[in-house]
């Protein structure tokens, strides 16, 4: 990359597009950021808990580096625009929650309508662009008091996570997280051979 | 009143725009939003002419779309798909014809210029046919920034083309404008990133032209015209919020005279 590629640009680059959803995703990883003092995470300095799967938890994971692959991005499934970021550096939490109907609007609904719809027409295709041009620079330009509430908050800071050891399921043959095994019948069997 | 059935008076008559509707929520920019209790939901340009809670019945006034003068216009594109080249990299440019930034079909170009100030001052470029584009070939370019403009004169109509070109990266010297007769010129060209305002000047013969109307589009909208019409203040400008990728294209006219400005970013 022969630019420094901007926060937004890593997070519609992760996730594929643009859309309101990713953009407040951006906007809580600039404020964990701005708030917590932090750049983005190289080897488990942060960890992210978010409170939804939804398209904002992509621009936690571009931004801030909090991965799923990594271990440390937890997801509780809470269907909440929560997100809680912790430095294990400063043992500082920050938890950032949307303010409710803070995006709402005629807008937004429209956009989500055209969203669901697959074969748009071009007049729809039109118009979706220009839903999400007006979402995007509220979204983006709104001050972040109207956006969210956050708060410093004490939670117990997660293990980092552990490499397990790999054992050969009796049953497949193929490799699984020992710790995710059963024994049954004198086997070794992995999750999936449990239920067949 | 529970539902109700709304009406809209377009220019042909009164017609039925939605059954049942339980909810209207005017919005900004003159719409309208509807949604019934099918869950349907509609948003138009209008105005609520009157309810009539008794009958159910609301009316809208139909706002019609003001039809624009379409300006058929030059721009240039660098040849790049990330926004600048690189030292050493041949610096190609290619020229359009068209509106919107969609190029017409085989768009013919009459008496045409092209010059491009750099370090070593201003000099002038030569088009060339490249499997029916028009281009300008620079070669290779030192590091810096270039700023070229292209001129058509066609049966009295003027056409002007104006873009700058990075050749490395991090350029934040101060600009001038190239003296154009109508020119579109960016305020801080350095800062041009989606997600972010960026503003730019229109000056008539180096001097501010106030409470002209300046177009922009980006590439590849699926608007049939422009997406954007904005007004300069006092002082000759429009900012506009950037949500789209790639480049954008900034278009104003003044009598016979129309000029463009491409903004190129990298984001």
């Amino acid at each position: 990359m022969c630019k420094n590629m901007p926060p937004l640009e890593l997070a519609i680059q992760f996730h594929g597009h643009i859309c309101p959803g990713l953009l407040i995703g951006v906007r809580a990883a600039e404020l964990a950021q701005k708030q917590l003092g932090i750049e983005q995470d190289n080897d488990e300095e942060l960890v992210a808990i978010v409170e939804n799967d939804n398209c904002s938890v992509d621009a936690i994971q571009a931004i801030l580096g909090c991965t799923f692959g990594k271990g440390n991005l937890i997801f509780k499934d809470y269907g909440k625009n929560v997100w809680t970021i912790i430095s294990r550096q400063s043992g500082k939490a920050l938890r950032i929650a949307q303010r409710f109907g803070s995006t709402a609007g005629p807008a937004s609904e429209r956009f989500r309508a055209l969203n669901g719809k697959h074969d748009l027409t071009d007049e729809e295709a039109g118009e979706k662009e220009m839903l999400i041009g007006e979402l995007f620079e509220k979204i983006m330009s709104m001050p972040a008091e109207d956006l969210f509430t956050w708060q410093q908050v004490a939670v117990k800071i997660p293990d980092r996570a552990t490499i397990r050891k790999t054992v050969r399921c009796d049953r497949c043959g193929e490799g699984v997280m020992e710790t995710r095994t059963i024994s049954r019948d004198g086997q070794t069997l992995c999750p999936e051979c449990q239920m067949n | 009143m529970c539902e109700a059935n709304v009406y809209i008076n377009r220019a042909s008559g009164e017609e039925l725009l939605m059954e049942k509707v339980d909810r209207i929520v005017p919005g900004e920019d003159q719409t309208v939003f509807l949604e019934n209790i099918f869950g349907e939901r509609k948003v138009v340009k209008a105005r609520i002419r009157e309810m009539e809670l008794v009958h159910h019945r609301v009316v809208l006034d139909e706002i019609r779309e003001e039809s624009h003068t379409v300006h058929e216009e030059i721009w240039l594109e660098p040849s790049t798909d990330h926004g600048h080249f690189h030292e050493g990299e041949q610096v190609r440019l290619k020229l359009f014809k068209g509106s919107n930034m969609k190029p017409g079909h085989h768009a013919h170009f009459a008496d045409l210029k092209a010059f491009v100030a750099g370090s070593g001052g201003v000099k002038e470029l030569h088009f060339h046919d490249h499997h029916g584009s028009c281009e300008l070939v620079l070669g290779e370019e030192n590091d810096g920034l270039l700023q070229l403009w292209a001129e058509e004169n066609e049966n009295g109509q003027r056409r002007l083309a104006s873009v700058l070109v990075e050749v490395g990266h991090h350029h934040h010297h101060a600009l001038k404008p190239a003296g154009l007769d109508l020119e579109i010129f960016p305020t801080d060209y350095s800062h041009a990133r989606m997600g972010e305002s960026y503003e730019i000047q229109v000056l008539q013969q180096g001097k501010p032209l106030a409470g002209v109307e300046v177009r922009a589009t980006f590439a590849g909208t699926h608007q049939k015209d422009y997406p954007h019409r904005l007004t300069t203040n006092e002082e000759g400008k429009v900012r506009l919020f950037l949500t789209s990728r790639g480049n954008y294209l900034f278009s104003v006219s003044v009598d016979d005279l129309t000029s463009t400005f491409t903004l190129v970013k990298s984001f």
